[in-house]
């Protein structure tokens, strides 16, 4: 078998979980706000995508434009799914919130398993191949920067603060509802994306892939990455975007038994390094100069 | 009388309880005045109600002119009044100087956008508030720790840093919930004399609850004497002292 045509269509993937896991981690290892509904945004994005690519595409258009209104219209469609869904959802505190996103999550697998112009069960065919490598990890960049932009303004430190400390947030004059309404806006519609990108790499997109054993995929990169940490989030993203190929070495057997793999695993973490590899730190060349932030050795 | 905060028969109910009962209060500008009672009288409650973390059952709270009952914490912070908690809040997994910039964020005017492009805007607000920053730690004698987190801290510097991430806010009316609790005799003398420093340079007015009665009575000019809920005396420290409902209440309970 050709190395390229086998690994290229993993480094897509995992360009793809990376943006999701990125997105996610704003929300719950930022934000603090515990939310298992991503795969709903990331599917909100695809199956917009995929409508563009399909039924709306002028053709005289070059591909990367198409890609790129594709990309615009499901970071859009999933910022909207976000608000609809974080405005009621983001008063609901920890695990209410979680089981709040869940449904989200799982509502909207089933309005695309019964839309029929989408496909439905049968899954949405025939998407336009306009994505690859390049212009996934040229968003993989564009959202590591933008993000890290962010967090070190005014507005990334708000978003921090609800983590730390809501009541304290607030006391200091952060309006919590906006920054955590915020910081899910900005996760959904980077999920949007990458399922924009995703469909058009696929060009075949079911609703199945966006079940919610998804979330809980994703939400697993992020642990196990160190949740509040971006180095983490990628490293997360691909770490378990290759590690079912690797299982499938061992065989048939071991890769059907790969959920039970990564709960060995988290359990493994916790006990540990239950704060995730990277815990809340960046990789950063200043660190091998470090300041002092009076912590013990 | 110019008054900058008020509070007009306060009252707060948690089912049966009556936490508060018919709390008024009237703080002009420069004032520095005490709450003070035994534990469980209502004097934290009083201060949840006046910054909007609690919505008080019945009365009114107004600051610098308005009716802020119903407004919620981040919009009364925002209209001057900033406070610090009896079990101390800071944003513990961020640095010293991250917590006192979270305190200009409100005032901050560059948007989202200036931050994630870097615009000029961004970096010359960003500039001004780390100036500003590092003026109160140095105040504070905070100024070596900075990069520090706030949890790494010693006890009587943490609930230093918060009063100076309060008085980041740059607040009318500043309201210390037990700043001396925990703290070392030494500390709590140094605290006194900061606390008259703070009120004299900044100009602003402060109520502060206290169980330290020696730092009460060395720094206020009216107190405020809450037992059960109910307002039982208010008056300078010579007349608390000598008040017979005080002693019997709460200083004679001490001693
Ligand atoms: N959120 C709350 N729910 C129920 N009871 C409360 C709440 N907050 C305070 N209380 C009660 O109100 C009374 C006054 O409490 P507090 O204001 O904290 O007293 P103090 O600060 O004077 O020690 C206490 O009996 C306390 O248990
Ligand atoms: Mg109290």
């Amino acid at each position: 078998m050709n190395l390229v045509s086998y690994l290229g269509p993993l480094l897509q993937n995992a360009g793809v979980f990376i943006i999701l896991a990125l997105g996610l981690n704003l929300i719950n290892g930022i934000a603090g706000q515990f939310s298992l509904g991503h795969a709903g945004f990331w599917a909100v994005g695809a199956y917009v995508g995929a409508s563009y690519g399909v039924f709306f595409a002028p053709a005289f258009l070059p591909d990367f434009v198409n890609l790129l209104i594709s990309n615009v219209l499901a970071i859009i469609a999933a910022s909207i799914a976000g608000i609809l869904v974080g405005v009621p959802c983001l008063r609901l505190r920890g695990d209410y919130l979680a089981i709040a996103t869940l449904g989200f999550g799982e509502i909207i697998r089933i309005i695309i398993n019964n839309l029929d112009v989408v496909g439905g069960p049968r899954g949405f065919t025939n998407i336009p191949h306009w994505s690859n490598l390049f212009w996934i990890y040229l968003w993989v960049v564009i959202c590591v920067v933008m993000l890290a932009n962010l967090l070190r303004g005014t507005h990334g430190r708000a978003i921090i603060s609800i983590r730390e400390d809501e009541i304290a947030a607030a006391a200091m004059g952060v309006n919590t509802t906006k920054y955590k309404t915020l910081a899910f806006v900005i996760g959904a519609g980077m999920a949007g994306l990458a399922g924009s990108l995703f469909a058009h790499a696929q060009q075949f997109i079911h609703p199945s892939s966006f079940s919610f054993m998804w979330s809980v995929i994703i939400l697993l990169m992020i642990i196990l990455g160190g949740m509040g940490s971006m180095t983490g989030a990628i490293v997360g993203a691909v770490f378990l975007t290759f590690l079912p190929e690797f299982l499938r070495l061992f065989g048939e057997t071991v890769s059907e038994w790969r959920m039970v793999i990564y709960s060995l695993l988290l359990i493994f973490l916790m006990l540990l390094r239950p704060q995730g590899i990277f815990g809340k730190h960046e990789f950063n060349l200043k660190r091998l100069w470090p300041v002092k932030t009076g912590d013990a050795k | 009388m110019n008054v900058v905060l008020k509070a007009d028969a306060l009252t707060m109910r948690f089912g049966g309880l009556l936490a508060v009962d018919k709390f008024s209060m009237e703080v002009a500008p420069t004032d520095l005045l005490g709450v003070i009672g035994p534990n469980g009288a209502g004097k934290t409650t009083v201060f949840n109600m006046l910054t909007g973390m609690y919505i008080p059952t019945e009365g009114r709270v107004s600051l610098l002119n308005e009716d802020v009952t119903d407004l919620s914490p981040h919009q009364i912070t925002q209209r001057g009044m900033s406070r610090t908690f009896q079990n101390i809040r800071l944003f513990k997994d961020l640095t010293v100087l991250d917590n006192i910039r979270l305190a200009g964020h409100f005032r901050l005017k560059y948007r989202l956008l200036n931050s994630i492009l870097r615009t000029k805007a961004f970096k010359q607000e960003e500039e001004n508030l780390i100036t500003e920053a590092r003026e109160l730690l140095k105040i504070f004698s905070l100024e070596k720790k900075e990069t520090f987190l706030a949890r790494n801290l010693p006890y009587g510097e943490q609930r230093r840093l918060e009063i100076a991430r309060a008085l980041a806010i740059h607040p009318k009316v500043l309201l210390l919930d037990e700043p001396a609790a925990g703290m070392n005799p030494n500390e709590t003398k140094e605290l006194t004399a900061l606390i008259r420093w703070v009120r004299d340079h900044f100009q602003i007015a402060i109520v502060l609850i206290e169980h330290d009665m020696a730092l009460v009575m060395n720094v206020c000019e009216r107190i405020y004497v809450l037992d059960h809920g109910v307002e039982i005396a208010r008056g300078t420290p010579a007349q608390i002292q000598s008040n017979p409902a005080v002693i019997e209440a709460y200083l004679g309970a001490s001693t």
